[in-house]
């Protein structure tokens, strides 16, 4: 109970468990279109979704500040990549929040003339180049740390008993010419080699891997709504569900949260 | 720009701004409700008063679990008074937040039989029984303060120096009363978190008092104290040395 009422008191928090039953209400009314419910039940399930997103909209009135507070805050990171990754991410969630706001506007009948999918579209290409961006972000944070792990593993074993590594062989100028029968079982190991890395990197970093997962969960939602690829409402609900959780997850357990 | 973040990044906060904004609405109407030229802004108003209303149930669906919480810490305060004022402070106020989540459940449409109108008293009277509670211990801390003041020497230093100061208008009104109400205000002035606490809880029943039509008042009253109480509520957040203890 206590844990509850620490979480409770945060408003981000809040705002993840609405977006949680939203994408849980938008699974359930695929499910229910695909099971033959009664349209009376749709009916419920879509207004409740309809309504949770306004409350979600308003919830979020203030976060374009937020994020441009961030994006100041990352301007003066040391690692460059990391930098333009994060600074324009906070820049493109901004601009987001600040097209959500007026989509807002327009739903409560506050700005009469608001072309709400023109809009929408608008809102929803920053939060692809955000969620684009932070892909990218966790991509070279991956890379960094499995160059880390590799140039670790190098240093624990210097003598392997299986033989030179691949690069070697590759990069040695003066060795004969590989036929397409070594080639591809050589490719094949250094795959092996690249997965193993990836996985062993992953698993001792839990936040860079709910991360990953996260954005990975998220970017659907975007390029379904755009266009882009659609994969139908089920699995963007269950999509935007996976990525709610994991990111109520990382506010429970603030040390599985990926920083900076 | 760091105090707004600050703010909005606490879920309290958040409700008293779109709390400040509903009572902001209602005041807007009301002082329009005669000119017939911003019918359309009028409308508008009370779309937004909507929009925000609801949206605020939603938010607050998991209240209540605080409110027990908070009377669970409070039955163990030392003062009785304070103990009994604020447990029970704590009680109504959840049982106004479980009134207030089955109203949103009609209103969703997840309950299809519900009485709204009986819903909707009955929350009102629960969050009227939890201000007065809440008022009652404000006024015991305030009466406590004064005792204390009164006892301090400093003070009937000055208290003294306040009546001898105009005999004429010590003379014409009782100078117990004028001596009390001195006392009273220089308590005030030295315990802001009390008197902020007071007048939010003054400005918090005449809400409930309208809906349950024990003493009409109007909609920008109302809307009014909504809003006064609601600011007061951000200053209490953005400042938590203003904040009521416990």
């Amino acid at each position: 109970m206590d844990s509850w009422v620490r979480f409770n008191a945060q408003s981000q928090a809040k705002e993840r468990l609405i977006r949680a039953a939203q994408y849980a209400c938008m699974l359930l009314g695929y499910s229910l279109h695909r099971g033959g419910a009664a349209a009376e039940l749709r009916a419920t399930v879509s207004q409740l979704e309809a309504h949770m997103s306004l409350t979600r909209k308003l919830l979020r009135l203030g976060n374009s500040v937020e994020a441009l507070e961030a994006a100041k805050r990352a301007i003066h990171l040391s690692d460059s990549v990391l930098r333009l990754c994060l600074t324009i991410g906070h820049l493109n969630r901004a601009m987001y929040f600040a097209c959500d706001n007026i989509l807002w506007a327009g739903k409560t009948g506050l700005i009469s003339k608001v072309d709400q999918l023109k809009w929408s579209q608008r809102s929803f290409r920053y939060y692809l180049f955000a969620l684009i961006l932070n892909l990218t972000r966790d991509v070279y944070e991956l890379h960094l740390l499995m160059e880390q792990e590799a140039r670790s593993r190098n240093s624990k074993s210097p003598a392997s008993p299986c033989g030179p590594p691949a690069s070697d062989q590759l990069s040695c100028p003066s060795s004969p010419a590989t036929p397409p029968t070594v080639v591809l079982p050589l490719m094949g190991a250094w795959l092996r080699r690249q997965l193993q890395l990836v996985r062993a990197v992953l698993y001792n970093n839990p936040p860079l891997l709910l991360d990953l997962l996260k954005n990975s969960c998220d970017i659907v939602i975007p390029l379904d709504r755009l266009g882009i690829y659609p994969l139908g409402a089920g699995f963007v609900g269950v999509c935007g569900l996976a990525s709610s959780v994991l990111s109520i997850v990382t506010m429970i357990h603030p040390w599985l949260k990926l920083k900076p | 720009m760091d105090a707004f973040v600050k703010l909005t990044s606490q879920s309290q906060g958040k409700d008293r701004i779109l709390r400040a904004m509903q009572n902001a609405c209602a005041l807007s109407m009301y002082l329009l409700r005669n000119r017939s030229e911003r019918k359309e802004l009028v409308a508008k108003l009370q779309s937004l008063q909507n929009s925000i209303s609801s949206g605020r149930k939603l938010l607050r669906l998991g209240n209540a679990a605080n409110s027990i919480e908070a009377a669970k810490r409070t039955v163990q305060l030392a003062d009785k008074v304070l103990r009994l004022c604020l447990t029970a402070a704590n009680i109504n106020r959840a049982l106004y937040l479980i009134c207030d989540n089955a109203l949103w459940a009609g209103k969703v449409g997840l309950v299809r039989s519900i009485d709204k109108e009986r819903w909707s008293l009955n929350a009102s009277r629960f969050y009227l029984f939890s201000v007065v509670l809440h008022l009652t211990r404000d006024v015991y801390a305030t009466l406590q303060l004064m005792t204390l003041k009164s006892k301090d020497k400093c003070f009937k230093r000055r208290m003294d120096q306040h009546l001898s100061q105009d005999p004429e208008v010590a003379q014409a009104v009782i100078p117990q009363l004028d001596a009390l109400l001195f006392l009273l205000w220089e308590t005030l002035k030295c315990h802001p978190a009390v008197a902020l606490d007071t007048l939010r809880n003054i400005c918090d029943l005449f809400g409930p008092l309208d809906k349950l039509s024990i003493y009409h008042s109007n909609a920008g009253l109302v809307g009014f104290c909504g809003l006064i109480s609601s600011l007061i509520g951000i200053v209490t957040v953005l400042q938590p040395t203003l904040r009521i203890a416990p």
